[in-house]
């Protein structure tokens, strides 16, 4: 545990002292307020729901930019072998890593109550929706970081890392789209696979545990893929 | 065999270094695919020597180091650090290793003082002790002059040092240096090679080179290694003209 949270330090003050975290955060945010505002003064209805999938799609076109150095840059500049002759095991480098930039988008995410906030100020907004669009909104951050970690294992490119990542992401997406192609059972798993399949009715305020599970159950696939990786050497 | 705590050689190696090799690699192998990085490699380093490995880029010294280290795993052969196997007891044998790599790296955004504190504290340092081990080692390595200064801004020389205080912060028992002096000017290659001397005895130390006047200058002995093969291992004492012997092997 110790190692963990030594790492998670090490993983957070990269994270904090690169210009990137503070750009992506700054358009992030940027877009954000632009679309709400736009969305308020045009349908004049106290709900997120549009701002949710906004901040959906933007995540899915920033966290790659956040992901793709963790790994990449490290073995690029051969740091990566300090960590691994060090007594330390890959699952805590993975972890270490995943925790401190799904802290990052969080935080991003979390700078958004604000608008939750002024519906409430100015409104009566539905807050059951609210609270399951956040949590939808957790799941998928975490999803899209442990993917972005282990596209970021595969190279030490880092754009080749955020292209593999950005690139699996919209194909996750779209993944149901071609289910119509396929004969069953392969249909329904394209269907399953799908990320929006799982995040619309969450936003729309109805949680179901199969939906929590998909995301849970992809991101640990992903977390393990990528510390498995790391032990293939 | 039963060893006590104070059972403790000259030096501060244990007496259990000294019945077992502090190194020891029989018929080891790296392959990728086809191609054997390493070719069924049988060596033994003895504990407090100052062992050079001598051969030409690509002939398999990197890779020897890395399978030390545990960045790399075998694909065949048995090699133990300090009696410890590489592969079924990694974490203890990185327990007792200290490693730098030939490129010395270093995380910019950090600085001197701070990396030196994270890696003690990766090595498992307790906190109590860390300030002292760092103390230590910026005296024993001279950095006390850039130990404030982000370690994206020191040169080739002061690279390496900080990196070699790295791997020293832990009081390892053995010291893996690929090529240490590799960059540094004629006055730093010196330097380095003085440092190097005096960890004999207290330290294992398994150095690579490239350049034989090199080796020849800091080690005790020293193994010829050619596309993954071993030629030959002499102790540099007992051959007076190491050059023609190394010609007569490759």
């Amino acid at each position: 545990m110790r190692t963990l949270r030594i790492l998670f330090a090490k993983e957070l003050n990269a994270v904090l002292t690169s210009p990137i975290g503070y750009t992506v955060a700054a358009v992030f945010l940027l877009v954000l307020g632009y679309t709400f505002s736009l969305t308020l003064f045009a349908t004049k209805v106290a709900n997120l729901q549009y701002i949710f999938h906004q901040m959906y799609v933007l995540s899915i076109l920033l966290v790659p930019v956040l992901t793709m150095r963790s790994f990449a840059e490290e073995r690029r500049s051969e740091t990566l072998e300090l960590l691994l002759t060090a007594p330390v095991r890959e699952v805590s480098i993975v972890l270490a890593k995943y925790a401190a930039t799904l802290t990052l988008v969080l935080g991003m995410f979390a700078a958004s109550l604000v608008y939750a906030a002024i519906l409430d100020r100015y409104g009566e907004p539905d807050w059951g929706p609210i609270y399951a669009g956040y949590l939808a909104l957790a799941l998928h951050a975490s999803l899209l970081v442990a993917v972005g970690l282990l596209m970021s294992s595969l190279t030490e490119n880092q754009v080749v890392a955020a292209a593999l990542s950005i690139g699996t992401f919209l194909m996750l997406w779209f993944a149901d789209s071609v289910s119509y192609l396929l004969v069953p059972p392969f249909d329904s798993v394209a269907i399953n696979l799908s990320l929006i399949g799982h995040f619309k009715p969450m936003v729309s305020g109805s949680v179901f545990l199969s939906d929590i599970g998909y995301y849970i159950s992809a991101s640990m696939l992903a977390l393990f893929i990528t510390a498995w990786g790391l032990t293939q050497r | 065999m039963t060893i006590s705590p104070s059972d403790v050689a000259p030096h501060g190696v244990s007496a259990r270094s000294v019945d077992v090799p502090a190194i020891s690699a029989i018929n080891v192998s790296k392959r990728y695919g086809r191609v054997a990085a390493l070719d069924r490699l049988t060596l033994d380093v003895r504990a407090g020597e100052v062992f050079g490995l001598l051969g030409p880029n690509g002939s398999g010294k990197t890779t020897f180091m890395r399978l030390l280290a545990g960045y790399l795993l075998p694909s065949a052969g048995g090699l133990t650090v300090a009696g410890r196997d590489v592969v079924s007891e990694s974490l203890a044998v990185r327990r007792r290793i200290g490693y730098v790599p030939e490129s010395a790296p270093l995380y910019p955004y950090m600085r001197v003082g701070e990396f030196l504190i994270f890696m003690a504290r990766l090595r498992g340092l307790p906190e109590g002790e860390i300030a002292a081990a760092v103390e230590r080692v910026v005296e024993r390595l001279a950095l006390s002059a850039v130990l404030h200064k982000p370690t994206r801004t020191l040169s080739r020389g002061y690279r390496q040092r900080t990196a070699l205080a790295q791997a020293l912060i832990h009081e390892p028992d053995i010291l893996i240096l690929d090529e240490p002096t590799n960059g540094l000017d004629p006055r730093q290659i010196i330097e380095m090679r003085e440092l190097i001397r005096s960890f004999a005895g207290r330290h294992t130390v398994l150095m690579s080179s490239h350049i034989l006047s090199e080796v020849e200058k800091t080690a005790d002995r020293v193994a010829v290694l050619l596309n993954g093969r071993l030629l030959g291992v002499r102790a540099v004492a007992d051959t007076p003209n190491l050059e023609q012997w190394f010609l007569s092997l490759t």
